[in-house]
């Protein structure tokens, strides 16, 4: 079943005199329960991708569809409560707040739905256990590490159950074994779940964590690796490949 | 970029961000130099020989500048901090801590002075009105007219250059002491850590301290401290309990009644309570200090206007409980005298004549008071004066009985009487017995014979064998002229002040005038005084509530991002400033009820109406600030994805 479908989609920066075409028409097709992982140099639009894909930002030009919903067609309140209901975040910089606890931050978008406080109370036990959080859910974010943090980001994300979560960086500001311990965690919670992951990041090794990859470069699609069979080693050395091949600078 | 186009873009930003600094910097200079101009104000000897205008308008405005110093210094440290991050770029690329310090002295003097000049301006203007508000207060019918006075504008601008230099050393200090990392780093720890028992205690010792400040000041002038020393120490207690207990109460008290609430909830917070009361308790124990200020001064505004407001309120009602009729004589020649001027003149009145006898009374059994040998005179022999029932044409006393009238609620603190009892009046050497029935409030003669105690009101035939038996010297009259029209005040007044007597003659135009005069003056400073306490708690309320929406500006674009709509957020934002605001307004408010209540029958006849009346006023106005914050936030949240 396909989760998201975005076709031929640009996004344009700047004036009329002086534009800057960030993304030139990318065509994506996810199907649910993948976890996919987006590479590319910096400055080659991935970010700005999943940012379109996840609906903080608009598109210039192009149709989004997730779960059969045109984003690209609603309005700022119908997209907010879309995002409330279908889309979970994890962000490099984790955005906990910072006036309140662990587990106040991962209960955060239940409450926006109104989900009964038992039921609550047991989705976040799951979790928490799930991802190693239970020891520090009354500390506040300045009480906790980084990698801390981002797992209890990673809990908020997925509290509400969402057919979608986006992950900007979310290794990127971990060390490696912090990094890896968290990976190992969003793919096992995507096989749990069924929940589809979209990541961008430029460490192959998080690549590595995924499915599929696919390849950015000046706005547009340049390549896509899919896992298949392979070990992880085996799609680690081919990402390495890949990321050789497609380089930084245009030579 | 050279410093000059820096400074001047520097200017540019911080206007449209410092409007209320700007707007209270104005408000400052203009009543200041309005004071000073009043003060050296010729048109202003008239009531200075009186009522001591100036000295009231002096010390008014030497108050005004130190609320005014200690709010400038404030805001700017809240502002050079807040600029921390642009100072530390700056210097990463190079400038100097001095060429910094310099472009930011330029930056503030032109803010500054421009600001004051025209505050100044304004001031002068302003000036005017307050003459014709002042002189419409004290009822005096004098022009006010008014120039521009050299010596004001030169004391304005000295007094506020000293408080920029000030400004400029603890930017100075700021500067020298910070580094470029320290600057950098963003400041944000929690305060909001885990509730102790000690914050228990601490909370709990904040909510007795106030109680027990509010209990000693409800019976701080009933009897049980008669000696000045012992007034003084109940005073001192109440101001340390209730500041320190206020001070307690935002540190202790607040931050565990809301983690006892955030614990109840058991980790899962809507929206409305992310926005409001985690984001103050993130905050409160830091802003314990500020907000008791800003609670006390508060209470002292709006006490002080209170009481101001009372004396003035109570003018009128003094002046009818001084003076027992329109026009009160003790003798009778003056009286016909000036009777037959009023005739004169087809003023039409009526006269009253009460003969008042000075009797030694024996009161001691109806005093309310156990230990009677404290006070000031000799309860079982007071100088009482007596009158018959008949002269008051309205009590009826049967024989062997008595009833007190004219009494002040001031008495009724120092001197409670008992319901019924006895008094003991003395007739022919001998102590009679009289049944005492109790208190009326009316006066019937001047306060000349009362001197402020009650009048004894006794049986027609007991008062002629009274009058038979003293001697003369003690025998007084009171005749009250009341005016049929009431109009004909002003024309009868002037007849009364045109003519000499003998005697004690005493007008109640004139001495209600007299007392609007005294207290008008003392209010008008003190209202002004009050103003400026309110714009400057609401200022610096205000800017606090910038700097923290500024802190949590990047947790409403996470919010956003999760999916929340403005509109979720609209009720947290209300709650939080209905709190921050409004919790040191409420205490405020009630620091003040307690304190009014304690002492205002010293300033007026009347509580309920002037302080109900400033307290209202004061709401609205410092609710201004509140709705102002509420704005700025909005306007943040906009901004913020």
């Amino acid at each position: 079943m396909m989760i998201l479908e975005a076709t031929n989609i640009r996004k344009i920066y700047g004036t009329k005199k002086n534009q800057q075409e960030v993304l030139k028409g990318i065509d994506l097709r996810v199907e649910k329960g993948e976890f996919l992982a987006i590479m590319g140099p910096s400055g080659s639009g991935k970010t700005t991708l999943l940012n379109v894909l996840s609906s903080i930002d608009r598109v210039s030009e192009g149709a989004i569809f997730i779960e059969g919903n045109n984003i690209v067609a609603m309005k700022d309140r119908e997209l907010a409560e879309f995002r409330k209901r279908h889309v979970g975040f994890i962000f490099q910089e984790y955005h906990l707040l910072d006036t309140l606890t662990v587990k106040e931050n991962v209960l955060l978008p239940l409450s926006i739905t109104k989900t009964p406080k038992r039921e609550a109370e047991k989705k976040f036990a799951e979790l928490a256990s799930e991802l190693g959080i239970i020891d520090i859910q009354n500390h506040y974010p300045s009480e906790i590490s980084g990698g801390q943090k981002q797992r209890a980001a990673a809990a908020r994300a997925f509290i509400h159950e969402p057919s979608i979560i986006f992950a900007d960086e979310p290794t990127g500001a971990l060390d490696s074994k912090s990094a890896s311990d968290l990976l190992h965690k969003l793919r096992k919670l995507n096989q749990q779940r069924k929940t589809t992951i979209i990541m961008v990041t430029h460490d192959p090794v998080a690549a590595s964590f995924s499915s599929r990859v696919i390849f950015i470069k000046d706005g547009q699609l340049y390549t896509q690796l899919y896992k298949g069979t392979e070990t992880q080693q085996q799609f680690f050395q081919a990402i390495m490949q890949t990321q050789g091949v497609l380089g930084g600078v245009r030579s | 970029m050279s410093m000059k186009q820096l400074v001047f873009r520097n200017l540019k930003q911080n206007i449209q961000h410092y409007y209320l600094y700007v707007f209270a910097l104005m408000f400052a200079s203009a009543l200041y130099f309005a004071f000073v101009t009043l003060q050296y104000d010729p048109s202003l000897d008239a009531i200075k020989g009186g009522v001591k205008g100036a000295a009231a308008v002096r010390t008014g405005a030497v108050l005004l500048i130190v609320i005014v110093a200690i709010f400038l210094l404030y805001a700017n440290t809240l502002f050079i901090q807040r600029r921390g991050h642009e100072i530390a770029l700056l210097q990463l690329i190079g400038m100097t801590k001095r060429n910094i310090f310099l472009m930011l002295a330029a930056e503030n003097a032109i803010l500054y002075y421009g600001t004051l000049i025209i505050g100044i301006s304004m001031g002068f203007a302003a000036s005017k009105l307050l003459m014709m508000i002042l002189f419409k207060i004290i009822d005096i019918p004098v022009k006010a007219s008014l120039s521009f006075s050299g010596r004001a504008l030169v004391q304005t601008l000295i007094v506020f250059s000293v408080i920029n230099v000030f400004m400029m050393g603890m930017n100075r200090l700021f500067l020298k002491k910070q580094t470029i990392v320290s600057l950098f780093r963003t400041t944000s720890t929690t305060e909001a850590k885990h509730v102790s028992v000690w914050n228990m205690v601490v909370g709990m010792a904040g909510i007795v301290l106030i109680g027990s400040g509010y209990g000693v000041s409800m019976k701080l002038f009933s009897s049980d401290w008669k000696s000045v020393q012992g007034l003084f120490m109940a005073m001192a207690f109440i101001l340390g309990a209730v500041i320190i207990g206020t001070y307690l109460f935002f540190k202790g008290t607040i931050s565990f009644l809301f983690h006892l609430w955030r614990k109840r909830k058991g980790g899962y917070l809507s929206i409305d309570d992310v926005l409001s009361m985690s984001s103050l308790m993130f905050r409160i124990k830091s802003n314990a200090l500020l907000l008791t200020i800003i609670t006390t001064v508060s209470a002292i505004a709006i006490g002080l206007i209170s009481l101001s407001y009372i004396s003035y309120y109570s003018a009128e009602q003094a002046a009818q409980n001084y003076v027992a009729a329109d026009f009160a004589f003790t003798d009778k020649k003056d009286a016909a005298r000036f009777t037959a001027a009023l005739r004169s003149h087809d003023i039409r009145y009526r006269e009253t004549m009460i003969d008042v006898i000075e009797a030694p009374t024996d009161i001691s059994m109806i005093l309310d008071i156990a230990d009677q040998s404290r006070l000031q005179f000799q309860p079982s022999a007071a100088a009482l004066s007596v009158i018959s029932d008949t002269s008051t044409g309205r009590i009826d006393v049967k024989p062997g009985e008595a009833v007190l009238t004219g009494y002040q609620d001031i008495l009724r603190q120092f001197l409670p009487f008992k319901e019924t009892g006895t008094i003991r009046l003395k007739a022919n050497g001998r102590m009679v017995p009289l049944h005492y029935l109790g208190m009326k409030k009316d006066y019937y003669v001047n306060y000349h014979f009362t001197h402020g105690m009650p009048t004894v009101v006794v049986d027609q035939t007991m008062f002629a064998r009274l009058q038979k038996e003293t001697d003369p010297q003690m025998k007084k009259v009171h005749i009250g002229i009341h005016l049929t029209d009431e109009t004909n005040i002003e024309r009868a007044d002037q007849l009364f002040q045109r003519m000499k007597f003998s005697s004690i003659a005493d007008s109640r135009l004139i001495m209600s005038r007299y007392q609007k005069q005294t207290f008008g003056l003392i209010m008008f400073v003190v209202t002004f005084l009050g103003l400026a306490f309110l714009v400057t708690s609401g200022c610096i309320l205000y800017f606090k509530q910038m700097g923290a929406g500024e802190e949590e500006r990047p947790n409403y674009t996470i919010l956003r991002k999760l999916g929340f709509t403005e509109n979720d957020f609209f009720t947290g934002i209300r709650q939080k400033q209905l709190f921050y605001f409004g919790v040191p307004l409420l205490l405020g408010l009630s620091h003040s009820y307690f304190a009014v209540r304690s002492g205002w029958f010293f300033f007026g006849t009347e509580l309920w109406t002037p302080m109900l009346t400033v307290m209202a006023i004061y709401t609205v106005c410092y609710s201004l600030f509140g709705m102002l914050a509420v704005r700025y936030d909005k306007q943040l949240l906009r901004e913020a994805l």
